[in-house]
């Protein structure tokens, strides 16, 4: 065995290692993503997804933000542009998580490059960066792919047994099932909450996505209205610094 | 069977969605944000997330506006399982009193 040889074998051990150490990091995030899981694969469904365009846009977007967005707002036919229109907002500020993981990306190839950021979701940026700075290496390949495979697994797995099992249970609106959107809902931005002064725009998006639903039930204006004001809002709000 | 216009939404929803992973990656990693943009782009998920449920906050049925009030009263302090089952209870037990 040639010394090359040999150390590719010890890299190739420690990024297992770092595998499993990722794996190990990740499973209580990927349990808490089982409730959100299960009930976003179950709306789906009763919304008039086929079971198999579940996984689909799991598995091809893995955003869960824009996922419950676009299936609330989904109808059939869908409308397509205010989706994606949606999709872009949530996930805006995947630009700015993509920004500060590059300095800490650049031991990485373009490709692997573009691999990581396919599986950047919010825990495994928060996870990656951290481990990073830990090692003071850049980001470690292993670790990440070990922790964002492991969420992405849990993802696609569960929202797929979601819209498998969310027909068995009827349909969900009857009794209180329907509340547990929401609910889902209200915890996502529990966990965005920075304070009073920060939710500020939010409540502008409250209450003019709430009173354009009032005066405009049909179609679906309370979105852009909501989603726009807010946007207005934050960026009147914003000190420069 | 997969219907031609959820594969289209599904198949730009994920573009999209991946432009914005690779796009800060590619176009901001040696620019400085601006604060304003950046606080739009911290407060975007929240603005569409509150949007999307408004029509909740604005129901004429009282036992839904009460379980709803429960249920934020929840997501405020619990992790999801127990606000979703608190959701769910409370929304049927609400209606089936004022019913």
């Amino acid at each position: 065995m040639s010394e090359l040889d040999v150390q590719s074998d010890v890299v190739a051990d420690m990024r297992r290692h770092q595998v499993w150490h990722g794996l190990r990091d990740a499973w209580p995030v990927m349990l808490g993503f089982v409730p959100f899981a299960l009930v976003l694969g179950a709306q789906a469904v009763q919304k008039g997804f086929a079971v198999i365009e579940v996984p689909m846009m799991t598995g091809l977007n893995f955003g869960g933000g824009s996922e419950f967005a676009a299936v609330e707002l989904w109808t059939s036919p869908p409308h397509v542009l205010l989706i994606v229109a949606i999709t872009f907002l949530v996930n805006s500020r995947h630009l700015l998580m993509g920004a500060a993981l590059a300095p800490l990306m650049r031991n990485l190839s373009r490709r692997q490059a573009f691999a990581v950021l396919f599986l950047m979701c919010d825990e495994s940026w928060a996870m990656g960066l951290a481990d990073a700075r830990r090692s003071g290496s850049g980001l470690r390949l292993g670790y990440f792919f070990g922790v964002a495979l492991g969420l992405y697994g849990c993802w696609i797995a569960f929202t797929t047994i979601g819209a498998l099992v969310g027909p068995v249970l009827g349909d969900v609106t009857r009794f209180g099932f329907d509340m547990a959107f929401p609910a889902v809902f209200l915890v996502m931005l529990a966990g965005m909450w920075r304070g009073p002064a920060a939710a500020r725009p939010w409540l502008v998006s409250l209450v003019v996505a709430g009173a354009t639903h009032l005066l405009l039930p049909d179609g679906a204006w309370y979105v852009p209205a909501g989603a726009f004001s807010g946007v207005v809002a934050a960026y009147a709000w914003a000190r420069p610094a | 069977m997969i219907d031609p216009l959820h594969a289209l939404t599904i198949a730009l929803m994920a573009l999209t969605t991946y432009m914005t992973r690779i796009g800060g990656y590619l176009l901001l990693r040696n620019r400085t944000v601006s604060v304003r943009t950046k606080a739009v782009m911290e407060c975007a998920p929240g603005c569409v997330l509150i949007t999307v449920i408004a029509p909740d906050f604005v129901t004429g049925h009282p036992a839904d506006l009460m379980a709803l009030a429960l249920t934020t009263l929840a997501a405020t302090r619990m992790p999801i399982l127990p606000t979703v089952i608190i959701s769910i209870v409370s929304a049927a037990i609400l209606r089936s009193v004022l019913a």
